[in-house]
């Protein structure tokens, strides 16, 4: 795995601690196998490059699926879907908000197609109710009126940053399980088929950090393949599929709406708390790390959204966002998106590593079940036979996790009443208090976090402003609370804002563009943020520049 | 005051309904002029900008039932400074609309029904006799008392009159004599005026509780009185939001009016113009300083700067150019004083008075001894915060001061002047 | 209803009331040209209140120039196609002394053109080249080129304004630097907008008694360092009347928006302006222009019913994105009002580089109306659209105001230039 901190890290003893298992990846289901073993007693330490749901994790559209998608192409993955959902559904209800689905078809679309849905749902166990298109379009005004076919099906939503923050938090509480954010293997040390332990790195300190373990959980998501070829192992073939999606500014509608296809660009608008997310494109790529919509596949995404819900096409957009998908390589070519996407688990044995495991592909619902095979996996070569838990055990609702919540922090603040807890991000309502929360204790907290990764673990910066106001105010604050002391304060609010950017390029028309006028103006006119130091960042840059060293 | 039993109403949705596009919240860049420049920021933890974000963020049980909705007087400030024009107080209206009867301010809520008990449409409830008793029985007086007002008249239901005048319904019923200044303008300038025993109320309390339909049904029986009188003009006193609640309506509900709607700024400054009224500055030999307050239905949310022009220019005819101390800002981006919106009503004492500050500010800042305002409710909240916050100005309306200068303000109508000027020209 | 129609008759008609109308209103006023000024008044509500010249020769450089004047000079070299370009230095140094005596006599004033930028303060701590500042934040400047002893103090309440932060950030250039916080007089809950203290500040007892809160942390310092709140109607007699009742110098550092010396010009040019004869239509959007062989017809409407205005020459200022003045569309970017041609880069995905902070700088920001000599707009085929309409301001393409630090300039000398230019089309006519 490389990593793009050559020359940087500084020459000293690498700290280590040790554990029982090792998790690489901090997406849905590295956080999922660490809170799974934390059920069994068993102590994990969760590492991630950048931070919680890097990858594919945190780029999807957010949907807990019925399994309905799958029935034309997977119907083993639709029962599957079905009975993950069920079971997320009852345990970690504050996760998910059960909105509902509907798929729907429109003039020009094979109605073969449409016709056989309800019998494939229904051989998979899937509720599937037709209505009429009117019936249709009075419980979703914004659908079109050139609908031919709609059937109801129990699709929901689920925030998948909650998930992982909730998983990592009860696997804290449960036995200390540590996460640490930022850090990313950089090498293994192997001897006699066994790992002996995990040379890590922390991009931010450029500290070095070796990680003892007795087992070792490659749950890299679109990184696995590379992570496993650290280890050795030449068994992990992933193609890696680029997927773009749009958010609204406004929730268009309150299920969510598929298309009722073969699946295609723009299928699917899912409702997220107050906006709604468009997508997904699908473009095989071989770049990891920089991973960017374009404006060609934002275009895309807008035309086929807009023949199902006609809005979309001057809805306004306040971020476009693109992640790679990992896709299991079975041999054979076709389209990326009929690649099954069940999920594969290799233990490496046939590798000469016997504490080596990788989980891959899958999908955000099936997290949990993925995560308890590679758990069932893990747990049997430590000699654990404690039962996996997590089809049966709530999740506890950590209270420093509920910011990414949408409408939690407004009615929080709201109910608190309290004038002296001032709100910092105007658009979502987050205020002082929650910051306080964020920093002191939640899951990955550090002593000097950046925006980013307070954003990530709020509402911060999701708004229309999309963070261009209130990372100057939230940077404010946190330099009043001496959290911030130097220079390293605006580099952060710099780097945030440059993070929020990538969201924005694309979709910079109508009502954004005015809104990026004044975004610029106030970071660079106001601030002078584009020259804060004599360093010319003009050249890619997907990491936030390590600024530590040179300002001390 | 949080109440689950408030009827929810899905306020993004309204939105969409009722703005214009291009000024509805999806506009909103959340830059804050909004709340900067709005007195009720900070009342019950709220703002404009945040009013608007909730309503984007489905708060609607919240925004249904927040009592901020009481202490924004819709006043229209916010649209003002917008870049994107975008319209707050419509929402506000339509959150108090949506209060339960028994759950709205009950002074707000009597004061309407009030307003609907007799013909008069008068928010204290005085009957059309009383009324006709009371303007006659006055004026009976002064032609006795004021002999060189013996001709005066103060007509009732005269058909055909040039201007239908009304009256604020406090002067009759608690201050009858503050009636006589008017009068005595009208008589100087020979107006072809009269009052009706109909619909002769100024104030409209209904719209202010947000009920849609007693707002129509008030102005209804006004508008026609006016057009069986046959009246030009509707002329609207020195009071604020009857000036508007009249001239909104006909446009919202497709009202047909035969006549204008105008008010009395407007007549003063012509007058003043054309001779009729030779007011001067001279009686102010000890050259007390007077500001004025831009009644916001009158300006802001109506007429804009032109009548802000013309209130000015009445006043330094009256006071004397150096003796005006315009107040900062002024005009259409004056502040609301929080008089306005039933505030006065409402029994959120504390809250008026802290929506006041900035009002008493700004006329502390001027220095000045008076403040002469066109509206009833700026009036009594100015009084009343100046009371309240220590300062020593008096307020005024402009017939005092017209009179004043023309030396014709009798013994009783002077109840407003301050010592300074009480003994002038008796 | 009878819907009252009003018309005016104008020679000049600004549309858009930015800085570039405003100046141009100036311009106007001082020539005894009769001039209507029409526009919504948004984005000047955001500025600093500081007048920058040009900070910089290449936008893509964050090299300082020191001398504006150099700064331009090479610009015209390396940026033919800038409206700095198109005017001499004469002209630029008229416009500024024109527009800063012009406010200074309203009762704000800036500080004259000079040979030279100054460096000035920003809320986060770091330092940026302009050229004119508020008389209110002139001893901030000068504060900091001398590094005196400066106790920086912000408000409870007040957010996005760190004392802490700008001192963390300054503080290795200038150590001798302090933090502080006061609670401001009655406001000791909740959010505190700048705009409310401002007002606050213009009655006296106010100003006593924040004086004294001041005092009580001013400790050893030779002078005072706060945010943008000295004051909204008088900023000179409140800074004064503060600095005497501490009994040190004090300087006012711009705010993140709402930002009171934006509003302070706004709300002086919309009382002086009509004071001096201008027509002035507030917060109202012209919706059409009908260039008649007569006189160009421009339609408004205000609450009241329709508003025309006549006038013999026009003058666009109506800004870019943020004011209305540009609009951004999928596939392009037009002007809305009258259509005109709009220079710009092919595609939408040229108008954003990939880096928000690439020195380069964002294409879409170069975007904008072409003008010949006498600031006309010209179309695509550099034809004159009207002999009698001209165009000023940032909405002119092949300037980034932003990046360049150069809006003000760029404003006034723009202004300048084409209010001169309708005078002398008017004194032909």
């Amino acid at each position: 795995m490389t990593t793009s901190a050559a020359g940087q890290s500084p020459d000293s003893v690498p700290r280590t601690v040790e554990t029982e298992v090792l998790i690489i990846g901090g997406g849905a289901t590295g956080t999922g196998i660490m809170r799974d073993l934390a059920l069994r007693s068993i102590h994990c330490h969760l590492i991630d490059k950048q931070d919680l749901c890097a990858g594919a994790s945190g780029g999807n559209h957010g949907l807990l699926h019925s399994g309905a998608r799958y029935v034309f192409s997977d119907p083993h993955s639709a029962v599957e879907c079905r009975e993950e959902g069920a079971i997320l559904k009852r345990l970690a209800p504050q996760c998910i908000e059960e909105t509902g689905g509907l798929f729907v078809a429109v003039a020009g679309d094979d109605e073969a197609f449409a016709n056989n849905f309800a019998n494939l749902c229904e051989a998979a166990g899937i509720d599937c109710q037709e209505i009429s298109t009117d019936e249709a379009r009075k419980l979703e005004p914004h659908l079109s009126a050139d609908l031919i076919k709609a059937y109801l099906v129990p699709d929901a939503t689920i925030d998948p940053f909650r998930l992982a923050l909730e998983n990592v938090n009860h696997a804290r509480e449960l036995n200390d399980s540590t996460y640490h954010p930022h850090t990313g293997v950089i090498d293994f040390e192997i001897s006699e088929g066994r790992i002996k332990a995990a040379i890590c790195k922390n991009h931010h300190s450029g500290e070095l950090l070796r990680i003892v373990a007795k087992q070792y959980v490659n749950a890299g998501g679109a990184w696995a393949m590379d992570i496993a070829r650290l280890a050795g192992c030449d068994d992990v073939s992933l193609l890696y599929s680029k997927g773009t999606l749009l958010i609204t500014n406004d929730r268009l509608t309150q299920r969510v709406i598929n298309r009722l296809r073969p699946p295609a660009d723009g299928d699917i608008l899912v409702p997220g708390g107050t906006v709604s997310v468009l997508g997904t494109t699908s473009l095989r790529t071989d770049d990891l790390e920089n991973s960017r919509p374009t404006i060609d596949e934002v275009n895309q995404n807008v035309i086929e959204g807009t023949a199902m819900i006609p809005s979309l096409a001057d809805a306004r957009y306040i971020r476009a966002f693109a992640r790679i998908r990992p896709l299991v390589q079975n041999g054979g070519a076709g389209d990326d998106r009929s690649v099954a996407r069940s999920f594969s688990l290799k233990d490496h044995e046939d590798q000469g590593l016997d504490n080596f495991c990788t989980i891959t592909g899958g999908k955000l619902t099936t997290f949990r079940l993925m995560a308890e095979k590679t758990a069932d996996l893990v747990a049997k070569r430590l000699g654990n036979s404690n039962p996996c838990l997590t089809a049966t055990t709530p999740m506890p609702a950590g209270t420093s996790c509920r910011w990414t919540e949408p409408g939690a922090s407004p009615k929080y603040w709201y109910e608190a009443n309290n004038s002296d807890d001032m709100i910092l991000c105007e658009c979502e309502m987050v205020p002082q208090s929650a910051i306080d929360q964020i920093v002191q204790c939640a899951p990955g907290a550090e002593k000097e976090m950046t925006l980013e990764a307070i954003a990530l673990r709020s509402r911060a910066g999701k708004g229309p402003c999309q963070g261009s106001f209130c990372g100057i105010r939230i940077g404010s604050y946190l330099y009043d609370r001496g959290y911030y002391t130097d220079r390293t304060g605006l580099h952060h609010m710099r780097d945030f804002f440059s993070e929020r950017f990538k969201g924005m390029r694309t979709i910079i028309w109508g009502q954004q563009a005015a809104q990026m006028e004044l975004a610029e103006a106030l970071h660079c006119g106001l601030l002078g943020l584009d020259c804060l130091d004599d360093v010319n960042p003009s050249t890619e840059n997907t990491q936030a520049p390590n600024q530590h060293q040179e300002d001390k | 005051m949080s109440d689950a039993t408030v009827p929810t109403i899905n306020f993004k949705e309204k939105a969409i309904e009722l703005l214009p596009e291009g000024a509805s919240f999806d506009a909103c860049l959340t830059c804050g002029l909004c709340s900067s420049g709005c007195p009720a920021s900070g009342i019950e933890n709220m703002d404009p900008r945040k009013f608007i974000r909730m309503a984007m963020l489905g708060m609607n049980e919240e925004l249904s039932s927040t009592p901020w909705v009481w202490t924004c007087t819709q006043c229209k400030r916010c649209q003002h400074v917008c870049p994107m024009n975008i319209d707050i107080s419509q929402l506000v209206f339509l959150a108090r609309g949506n209060w339960p009867k028994e759950k709205k301010p009950t002074g707000i809520v009597r004061s309407c029904e009030l307003t609907r008990s007799t013909d008069s449409t008068s928010a204290m409830g005085l009957p059309p006799d009383d009324f006709v008793f009371v303007v006659n029985d006055v004026l009976e007086e002064v032609r006795e008392q004021q002999p060189q007002f013996k001709d005066m008249v103060a007509p009732i239901d005269k058909k055909g009159a040039h201007f239908f005048v009304n009256q604020n319904s406090r002067e009759p019923m608690s201050e009858p004599d503050e009636m006589v200044p008017l009068w005595k303008i009208f008589h100087l300038v020979g107006a072809d005026w009269t009052y009706a025993s109909k619909g002769w109320a100024a104030e409209n309390f209904c719209m202010f509780s947000g009920d849609e339909e007693a707002w129509y049904e008030v102005i209804k029986t006004r508008l026609d009185a006016t057009n069986e009188l046959e009246c030009a003009v509707w002329l609207n006193t020195e009071c604020g939001h009857s000036y508007y609640t009249m001239w909104n309506a006909v446009n919202r509900f497709g009202m047909e009016a035969n006549f204008r709607v105008e008010s009395l700024i407007t007549y003063y400054a012509q007058w003043i113009r054309e001779g009729k009224l030779p007011v001067n500055s001279d009686w102010n030999t000890q050259n007390i300083k007077f500001t004025v307050q831009d009644p916001c239905q009158i300006v802001r949310k109506a007429y804009g700067d032109s009548i802000a022009d013309d209130l000015r220019f009445v006043a330094k005819k009256l006071v004397g150019e150096e003796n005006f101390i315009d107040m900062q800002p002024n005009r259409s981006a004056n502040y609301c004083c929080g008089g306005g919106g039933g505030f006065l009503q409402a029994g959120m004492t504390e809250h008026r008075r802290t929506y006041g500050k900035r009002k008493f500010d700004q006329i502390m800042a001027t220095q000045a001894e008076y403040v002469l305002t066109p509206c009833h409710n700026c009036h009594s909240q100015m009084e009343d915060i100046g009371h309240h916050y220590g300062g020593a100005y008096h307020v005024v309306h402009f017939w005092t001061l017209i009179c004043l200068s023309l030396g014709i303000l009798g013994e009783n109508e002077r109840t407003y002047l301050g010592p300074d000027l009480a003994k002038i020209g008796l | 209803m009878i819907e009252d129609k009003r018309v005016f008759t104008t020679e000049l008609a600004v549309i858009g009331s930015g800085l570039t109308g405003m100046a141009a209103s100036i311009y106007a006023i001082n020539r005894g040209i009769s001039t209507s000024l029409a526009g919504n008044t948004g984005a000047i509500a955001y500025t600093t209140g500081y007048l920058d010249l040009l900070g910089k020769a290449d936008p893509s450089s964050c090299t300082i120039f020191a001398d504006p004047w150099q700064a331009i000079a090479s610009l015209r070299e390396n940026q033919p196609h800038h409206p700095f370009a198109r005017v001499t230095d004469e002209e630029i140094r008229l416009g500024f002394e024109e527009f800063t005596a012009f406010i200074t006599s309203c009762g704000i004033k800036y500080s004259s053109p000079q040979e030279h930028n100054v460096m000035a303060l920003t809320p986060a701590g770091t330092s940026k080249p302009t050229f004119s500042v508020p008389a209110t934040m002139q001893a901030g400047v000068e504060a900091f080129a001398a590094k005196k002893h400066c106790t920086i103090v912000d408000f409870r309440g007040l957010r996005g304004f760190s004392a802490r932060q700008f001192v963390a950030n300054l503080q290795s250039e200038w150590p001798r630097l302090e933090a502080a916080r006061v609670t401001f007089p009655n406001m000791e809950h909740g959010e505190i907008y700048a705009e409310v203290m401002a007002r606050a500040l213009e009655v006296p007892a106010n100003r006593e008694a924040l004086a004294q809160e001041i005092k009580a942390v001013a400790g050893e310092s030779e002078v005072i360092g706060v945010p943008a709140v000295l004051g909204m109607h008088n900023p000179d007699e409140v800074m004064a009347d503060l600095a005497r009742l501490i009994g040190l110098p004090i300087f006012e550092i711009p705010t993140m928006p709402p930002s009171v010396p934006g509003i302070r010009l706004r709300e002086m040019f919309e009382q002086v302006f009509p004071q001096k004869g201008l027509t002035l239509v507030p917060q109202q959007k012209v919706t059409a222009v009908d260039f008649k062989a007569e006189q160009i017809q421009l339609s408004l409407r205000d609450n009241f019913g329709p508003i025309t205005i006549l006038a013999k020459t026009v003058l666009l200022a109506t800004g870019r994105f943020l004011s209305g003045g540009l609009q951004a569309q999928h596939d392009g970017i037009s002007e809305p009002l009258l259509g005109l041609h709009v220079s710009q880069s092919d595609s939408r995905d040229d108008w954003y580089r990939q880096y928000y902070m690439d020195r380069a700088g964002h294409a879409i920001h170069l975007a904008g109306i072409e003008v010949d000599d006498q600031f006309r707009p010209v179309d695509a085929h550099g034809k004159i659209v009207d002999k009698r309409l001209f165009a000023a301001g940032v909405m002119l393409a092949h300037q980034d105001w932003i990046r360049g630090r150069c809006g003000a300039g760029v404003a006034l000398a723009t202004a300048y230039r084409a209010v001169n230019e309708a005078h002398k089309l008017l004194q032909t006519a």
